[in-house]
């Protein structure tokens, strides 16, 4: 009976194992072989089966593609509102700024990618994957900001979805590594940005619809003025 | 019955304009004379724009590259992570070009795609090095037609832009490609008898570590 145990229990621990000694093993296989190469397969920075179960691996990926793709069109969100015709320079640094920070973000993220043993593949895209229709940067302010705050929000989503990947309480799905990244790099600033931008469009609300709307151009051109000046 | 309730929603936003709430100010028209670039002019700096957008992908790739644990290259891949935020700037810098000449009203969605860049991995440092280097090589030949058809048109020869990319852009291209040259050369050289080493050395040489 104690014999079955034991059996057992060494039999669960190795199915448990995951990179417990692996890469020294390689290093004692292929070291002092007649041959001049060394492969050690298992001699990386993958850990906690990162790739090999669920879809956080590529999930991450996807989301380095989003902010990329995000921070070119928050790009031309700011240049569209530097024109001459709009002229709105508060809000041309607003997107300005959202722009540098996805691109940042962007950089970051497929540093991580690789920092867990993985690559970067700027073709992957989320299973959340929503195709956006009629896509234009040429909007008004209220638009664009409206915009604005469903694109964070967007982010912000994903993030909760990759962070619900990978704190599945499962062996195989559980990557508390990925989990606090996102937490610290990403959930609580997003949260900030989002409440930021619903504060503008609540302010522009009102700005249109008091005063029978009269107020509607000064309001715009304050406001603007405002947004040079903060942040 | 969807259609229906459609149709009604539309007649609605048809009819009622004069009592819709109003979000924006009206357009309004100033004079245009001062907007003066041409069409051919400013078609190539638009193309011009997108190309160093997919620079600045490519240059994000080789950062990937460089970055990954099988590789570990982090000199290597903070050059081309640099510069792959420089060519991002560099798409900036002519944008606002495009607008402080009166344009970009209309047509700015379309103006830039992201699309995956094309190639993924290196054999090593100095094929990502040369690579750059064609790249970099590429973007100052589409540099130099731009400003050739800047300057070619019959009616309009747009003598500042012209000037400003001849010298802030070209000045800034053959600089880069010095500096990429020289180090690839440098590396290739070092990697002549002592291939793993010398790249090694030369990564670490690119963070500032004197080894």
């Amino acid at each position: 009976m104690k014999a079955v145990i034991v059996a057992l229990s060494c039999l669960l621990a190795l199915s448990g194992t995951l990179a417990a000694d692996t890469c020294y093993q390689d290093v004692s296989l292929d070291c002092g072989q007649a041959s001049n190469t060394l492969a050690l397969p298992r001699c990386n920075a993958v850990y906690g089966e990162y790739g090999r179960h669920g879809n956080v691996a590529t999930e991450l990926q996807a989301y380095a593609n989003l902010h990329l793709e995000r921070s070119y069109e928050y790009l031309l969100s700011a240049a569209y509102f530097n024109n001459y015709q709009t002229n709105r320079l508060g809000f041309s640094k607003l997107f300005k700024k959202l722009s540098d920070e996805a691109w940042e973000k962007t950089i970051d993220i497929i540093k991580h990618v690789t920092m867990r043993g993985d690559e970067m593949n700027f073709e992957q895209r989320s299973t959340m994957k929503v195709e956006r229709k009629n896509y234009t940067v040429e909007l008004h302010e209220l638009e664009a900001l409206a915009k604005a705050l469903d694109t964070q929000k967007e982010i912000a989503e994903r993030a909760f979805y990759i962070h619900r990947e990978a704190t599945r309480n499962s062996q195989h799905l559980h990557d508390p590594e990925v989990a606090q990244y996102l937490e610290e790099e990403f959930i609580e600033d997003q949260s900030k940005k989002i409440r930021e931008l619903a504060g503008h469009t609540s302010d522009l609300k009102k700005f249109i619809t008091t005063n029978n709307g009269q107020d509607l151009s000064l309001a715009l051109y304050l406001f603007d003025e405002y947004l040079q000046k903060s942040g | 019955m969807k259609a229906i309730l459609l149709a009604i929603v539309g007649l609605l936003a048809v009819c009622l304009p004069a009592s819709a709430t109003q979000c924006h100010v009206n357009p309004v028209n100033i004079p245009r004379e001062w907007v003066t670039m041409h069409r051919n002019c400013r078609m190539s700096m638009r193309q011009q724009i997108q190309m160093e957008v997919a620079a600045s992908l490519q240059y994000l790739a080789m950062g990937a590259h460089f970055s990954k644990d099988v590789i570990n290259r982090p000199g290597f891949s903070k050059l081309f992570f640099d510069a792959a935020s420089e060519e991002r700037e560099h798409a900036m810098k002519l944008i606002e070009y495009l607008l402080m000449r009166g344009e970009l009203t209309t047509d700015v969605t379309t103006l830039l795609q992201v699309r995956a860049p094309e190639r993924k991995t290196w054999e090593d440092g100095v094929a990502a090095l040369e690579h750059a280097l064609r790249m970099e090589s590429e973007v100052t030949k589409s540099i130099r037609n731009v400003i050739k058809s800047c300057e070619d048109d019959s009616e309009f020869n747009d003598y500042h832009l012209v000037d400003y990319l001849t010298g802030e852009f070209l000045e800034e291209q053959y600089k880069g490609q010095r500096d990429i040259a020289g180090k690839a050369s440098q590396l290739k050289k070092l990697m002549d008898r002592h291939n793993a080493l010398g790249e090694f050395i030369f990564d670490k040489k690119l963070l500032g570590i004197d080894i």
